[in-house]
């Protein structure tokens, strides 16, 4: 579930990030290269802006008063309902409320949480390491996983191969992420029948897990089902964008002066092609990480890891807005930041665009 | 030969060569296939079922009965029959998917042109909304937007809608700038065509295949996007194959071993979503001039 | 590319276990125990309860949910606990109590025993906590109601605590706050804030608090200072699931060994296992609807947008008649609920539950139904649907639930079906809890609503939800209504039962504000559900439930079968639960996940040189 609300998987050139570029070509030189980076860091610091002004506004919309998500189920008197809601500032004009959000906001302090009773940002801070644990380790082994495929199913295109690994990386791509987490849990977790499951039932860790070493390998056995869930459904788009951007510098002129030249059909592969190619492919790579985190939110309800899109998910059954607004605003910032810093690096490595 | 009759005759080989390029990738034809059927099943089921059957006050199934000559795939929790959920379930599963990828074609390509056509800050603003709706983690977002506006089927195409359509207005901007550096653009200008006359009768039309293929892979997109929202808690209302997903889940279908309700939703939606992505793709690769290279 | 890829992917699974392996043991903030854990596991007598709640606080004064109250109940003393056997109030931290003649001033003596870290336990410790919750805003969080009636709270000497109140209470000794240590919690400076994370937390419950990971698990130990004796377990762990499908598994495969709260689905697919009982009991809770009689504020002034017609008894009882409860029960609780002939009070409770009889008793009906809304002058349309005699208002009525709530979902599918055939017709309103909350609490929005109640051994709480004087402010804040209920006869019936001390005067007084529910119907009661458990019997030897014979396991009141846990003496360890068995498994994936990837690179190798040859 994570590609299909954007980019559906794209071929190559319709990778956005390169229209722009085709079209906006900055003039070459170092101090362009710093005048470019600037420039992109002057946008992401108004995307940063609109996503706080954005937030605000989408979860003032909301009807209803939140000091009744506080007191759920609980018998509580006027006198305490008046009290919290002096507590959590609900008592004041919305203009106000604006500047004193925006200034909180750039203090990182983010509200505190309905539900829990303590600062938001603590409690994203408490959980963003294990998402940053599946995320990273999911989107490595991903982008890994399609570039390998993607480069072998250009190359001999048309081939078994190549229909094969596209065909499977479509099925999966098709696959909702939440489902194939269950059916995973269901399969190699619960174990079917007589086949008992191998890997554990929930979370990152359980209660007195081993110290060093056999700690890594403690989470590393949690951490393969979510992984692969999460793999297996993004892949897909690094493969087929690797795919068809090597098969766009395999119909290059130099590719063929190089074979001509008698290197070694796995060289220049290696030496020339994939090198060309891997660039528009890592830009998709950086656009799409919202994606990844998306399906971060699925995989982790379904395998209770302890992250940020546990605590989200959670936000939102409660639902305890302050909550939700924390982790939509951190999760925002954070996949700008990575754009922004994929887009600099980008442009320093990419000859083609820098001579544009 | 009047004019007319050369442009219907220039207008049979287009899609004569189209047809064929179409066919040319058996992946192609092959998406089509599955969706044409399962449109036929979303449109007959009215007229061959009764919907009587979704009403659990007169469901006549055993709970989560396996699958049996009288119910093939088996029967849910009330007692109603799997296929037939399934039926009608993939007419609001469509519904949602066609509307949302609707909605967002509409204003993709309404911003995509717009972006390309003029020039200065506009279009400066207009890219600066698109690449940030690009980025952002359009999940989070529609569910967000989801459970601020509460459930129900108009909330889930809106958030859909709304959060996925940046990257057609990328790829409609940039064929919109390809398209008017040709110089009849220029000619139409010269002859004093609005910017409205040249958007809406040359750019338009030259932009409006790539759509099509665009809109075809967004429905599979907002497919699996609307069983996601339904399995995170924002529900349409209505069977639909995400919510037999979530209810499945919810009812322990899984650890009561009905794989019957769990499966049959969900092999669907693959189905669906593969299907609307190979004609998708196809199509891209048939239309998309800069991917007629990379078609090999 | 290719070893690029596969050298990118070893490299970022690498450096993410490695950091987080780094990041974590630094995260949670537990050192002393993390060494202790490290002992081997076979010699110690564990029990894992899995839940599907996550902890909200460690603090007793902020927690909420049912898990933290329940692991506050297992590590704190309260003044009383529930009798296993009668659920009527017992000692626990205070030994004895006497009331005055007034029936205002309470004087406890309070127990000789001792605080988890040795100190003795005493009445200052009593008075600081209820003296914290009455004067500091922050502490009221949790239990502030329970001290509202409070005038004064002191303690004499060590031993003795008295307490002066406003007006008498009888509920006095049901009092749910956990005594906490004066000697810890004074250095406190904002209790509103504290979140009480340093481990091991000074308790004088049955266990202590040892270590907590957010989302994670709680890890308890046996409390060996416990004034009743030390656990007869070493540990009590409570883990958390997110998926309650997992949960299950887990139960199945043995990575936990007891469950409480079942879902009927969840607790129905246990069947068949010969290592786990399926534990299935009356419950506490009571499934109602609420019907809107009218809303209006607390001065009696008229909000929301409540059908008219439901302000008739009349109608409101036609509807109870269209209801068949019996069916609602099967197919929305898989037949795990008992069909509600009472109000809100559930059987468990055998002191104050009232049930209807003989010609009370409100049977499913529905031609009844439709001969009472005839007789009282609502005709029918030519589409079937009623309306007001004065052949204005149409009975369209909403039905208000939950969103993500497949219960109610489908409880709204059949009554939609059933109030057609008397001729209201139903639309389902779905409203996540927060609204819910604000429209059918204090802006009166609504026509018909789901509603429910887990009650307490004594029933005052629930009963004072439909009291007038719950209903919201005339500047609209909430007052905790349930119903907008607001009637003489009930009004005087409750201020009765709070005095009345007796206690079997007292719960004939509450039977009978419940008959006046059940006949004036603001609520209709639909079923009381059961109380679903399930646990692994060769990892469980013993566990006393509340009330003792069928009672509740885990969610109830008090701390008793948490108290008399008993692990089987030589517990096979189940495949990849915790401990040793986990770390070899783990180190056979990862050494499986090695071999793989080297074997792959050979593979590799040889399709290289393949490729060459071409």
């Amino acid at each position: 579930m994570t590609a299909p609300l954007g980019t559906a998987p794209a071929d190559g050139p319709s990778a956005p990030a390169q229209d722009a570029r085709a079209a906006e070509g900055p003039p070459p030189g170092r101090r362009s290269t710093l005048r470019y980076a600037a420039a992109k860091l002057g946008g992401a610091v108004l995307s940063v802006g609109m996503v706080i002004v954005a937030t605000f506004f989408l979860f003032r919309l909301i009807p209803g008063d939140p000091t009744i998500a506080y007191t759920r189920d609980v018998p509580v008197s006027p006198e305490q309902l008046a009290l919290l809601r002096r507590q959590l500032g609900l008592d004041r004009p919305l203009g106000e409320q604006f500047l004193d959000f925006v200034w909180r906001t750039l203090r990182l302090d983010l509200g505190t949480s309905y539900e829990y009773r303590r600062p938001v940002s603590e409690l994203i801070g408490e959980r963003a390491g294990p998402t940053l644990l599946l995320a990273g380790t999911g989107l490595a082994v991903a982008v890994g996983l399609g570039l390998w495929q993607g480069a072998r199913a250009a190359w001999r295109h048309g081939g078994r191969l190549d229909r094969v690994s596209t065909g499977v990386s479509l099925v999966l791509w098709s696959v909702p992420t939440f489902w194939l987490g269950l059916l995973l849990l269901m399969g190699l977790a619960a174990g079917v029948g007589p086949f008992p499951g191998v890997f554990p039932t929930r979370g990152m860790e359980d209660v007195d897990a081993p110290d060093g070493f056999a700690y890594v390998l403690h989470v590393g056995h949690h951490l393969v089902l979510p992984c692969l869930t999460l793999v297996a459904v993004v892949y897909a788009q690094y493969l087929l964008v690797m795919r068809s951007s090597l098969l766009d510098e395999i119909g290059q002129d130099y590719i063929t002066t190089a074979r001509a030249k008698g290197l070694r059909d796995d060289e220049v592969r290696r030496r020339h092609a994939v090198p060309n190619a891997l660039l528009p492919t890592v830009t998709l790579v950086f656009m799409n990480i919202g994606f990844v985190v998306a399906g971060a939110v699925s995989v982790e309800t379904v395998y209770s890891w302890p992250g940020l899109g546990l605590l989200f998910y959670e936000a939102i059954k409660g639902p305890d807005f302050a909550v939700m607004q924390g982790t939509f605003l951190v999760l925002c910032v954070a996949v700008i930041v990575m754009n922004t810093l994929a887009d600099v690096v980008y442009h320093v490595l990419d000859p083609r665009v820098r001579s544009a | 030969m009047s004019p007319l009759t050369g442009a219907g005759r220039r207008g049979l080989t287009r899609s004569a060569r189209f047809w064929r390029e179409f066919r040319a990738r058996p992946s192609g034809p092959a998406g089509a296939a599955i969706l044409l059927a399962a449109v036929l099943v979303a449109l007959l089921t009215p007229l061959l079922t009764d919907p009587a059957g979704l009403d659990v006050t007169r469901a006549t199934g055993p709970r989560m009965g396996p699958p049996s000559l009288e119910h093939p795939l088996g029967t849910d929790e009330s007692g109603r029959s799997v296929l037939l959920m399934i039926t009608w379930g993939s007419r609001v599963s469509l519904l949602i998917g066609f509307m949302s990828a609707l909605l967002s074609m509409v204003i993709g390509t309404t911003v995509g042109i717009a972006a390309g056509h003029f020039r200065g800050w506009p279009a400066a603003v207009l890219m600066r909304i698109t690449d940030w709706f690009l980025v952002l983690p359009s999940l989070v977002l529609a569910l967000v937007l989801a459970a601020i506006l509460g459930g129900g089927m108009f909330t889930i195409i809106l958030a859909i809608g709304v959060t996925s359509w940046a990257s057609t207005a990328r790829l409609i901007r940039a064929q919109t700038l390809a398209v008017e550096a040709r110089p009849y653009i220029e000619r139409a200008r010269a002859l004093g065509g609005g910017h409205w006359h040249v958007m809406t009768r040359h750019v338009l039309p030259n932009v409006a295949p790539l759509v099509l293929a665009n809109t075809t892979l967004q429905v599979a997109g907002a497919i699996v996007a609307e069983s996601t929202l339904a399995f995170l808690g924002a529900q349409s209302g209505q069977v639909s194959w995400g919510g037999m997903l979530r209810a499945s889940y919810d009812w322990g279908a899984a650890t009561s071993g009905a794989w019957w309700y769990v499966l049959a939703p969900g092999l669907c939606i693959v189905a669906v979503v593969m299907a609307f992505t190979l004609v998708g793709r196809a199509l891209e690769a048939v239309l998309n001039p800069r991917l007629r290279g990379a078609g090999r | 590319m290719t070893r690029v890829g596969v050298l990118l992917a070893a490299c970022g699974l690498a450096v993410s276990v490695g950091l987080s392996a780094l990041s974590f043991p630094a995260a949670a903030d537990d050192t002393a125990p993390a060494v202790a854990a490290r002992e081997p596991a076979a010699a110690k007598k564990i029990v894992r309860l899995g839940v599907t709640q996550s902890m909200d606080s460690m603090s007793p004064f902020l927690a909420l949910r049912l898990v933290s109250t329940s692991i506050h109940r297992w590590t704190y003393g309260n003044l009383t606990v529930p009798d296993p056997q009668t659920l009527r109030p017992s000692p626990d931290l205070a030994e004895s109590w006497e009331t005055s003649a007034d029936k205002l001033t309470w004087t406890f003596k309070v127990r000789d025993a001792k605080w988890s870290d040795g100190q003795p336990v005493t009445a200052h410790d009593a008075a600081w906590t209820f003296n914290k919750m009455m004067t500091d805003d922050g502490a009221k969080t949790a239990n502030g109601s329970a001290v509202e009636n409070f005038e004064t709270v002191t303690a004499t000497d060590d031993r003795t605590l008295v307490i002066k109140t406003k007006k008498p209470q009888a509920s006095m000794l049901e009092n749910p706050a956990p005594i906490v240590p004066r000697h810890v919690w004074q250095q406190v400076t904002d209790v509103g804030a504290f979140q009480n994370e340093t481990y091991p937390v000074v308790g004088s419950g049955p266990y202590v608090a040892v270590e907590h990971r957010k989302d994670a698990y709680v890890k308890l130990r046996a409390n060996p200072n416990y004034w009743r004796g030390a656990p007869k377990i070493d540990e009590l762990h409570v883990i958390f699931y997110e998926n309650p499908e997992a949960a299950n598994a887990g139960l199945k495969r043995g990575d936990i060994d007891w469950i409480g709260r079942l879902a009927a689905a969840q607790f129905e697919a246990l069947a068949g296992d010969p290592a786990i009982v399926q534990w299935n009991t009356q419950g506490r809770r009571a499934s109602y609807l609420q019907l809107n009689p009218g809303a209006a504020t607390a001065d009696g002034e008229a909000i929301g947008d409540g059908h008219p017609a439901l302000r008739d008894p009349r109608v409101r009882q036609a509807i109870h008649h269209a209801i068949d409860k019996k069916t609602l029960v099967e197919q929305t609780q898989n037949g795990l609920a008992q069909v509600a002939d009472g109000s809100i009070v559930p059987p468990l409770y055998s002191e104050f539950f009232w049930r209807a009889q003989g010609e009370e008793q409100v049977t499913f009906d529905t031609a009844e139904a439709n001969r009472i809304l005839d007789e009282a002058g609502y005709r029918r349309g030519d589409d079937g649907i009623r309306t007001m005699p004065d052949g204005g208002r149409r009975f369209e009525m909403r039905f208000s639930i939950h969103t993500d709530t497949p219960v109610e979902d489908k409880l709204a599918q059949f009554l939609t079906g059933w109030l057609k055939e008397i001729g209201i017709e139903l639309t389902t309103r779905r409203l996540d809890s927060n609204k819910f909350t604000e429209e059918t609490g204090s802006t009166g929005l609504y026509d018909i609503a789901i509603s429910g109640w887990s009650v307490n051994p004594d029933p005052e709480e629930v009963l004072a939800t439909h009291l007038c004087s719950r209903r919201p402010t005339a500047s609209g804040q909430a007052g905790g209504t349930e119903s907008f209920y607001c009637d003489d006869e009930f009004e005087r019936l409750y201020q009765e039962q709070l005095s009345e001390l007796d206690r079997a005067e007292r719960a004939e007084i509450i039977k009978r504000m419940q008959r006046r529910l059940y006949t004036d119907a603001p609520v209709i009661a639909l079923y009381y559900p059961n109380n679903l458990e399930g646990y692994r019997k060769d990892r469980i030897a013993a566990i006393t439930p509340v009330p003792l014979d069928k009672g509740i396991l885990y969610g109830g009141s008090g701390y008793w079968p948490a108290y008399t846990l008993q692990a089987v003496a030589a517990p096979a360890v189940p495949a990849g639960g915790s401990g040793g068995t986990g770390v070899t498994v783990a180190v056979v994936a990862g050494a499986v996940l090695v071999l793989g990837a080297g074997g792959f690179l050979l593979l590799r190798r040889r399709r290289a040189t393949a490729d060459e040859r071409e």
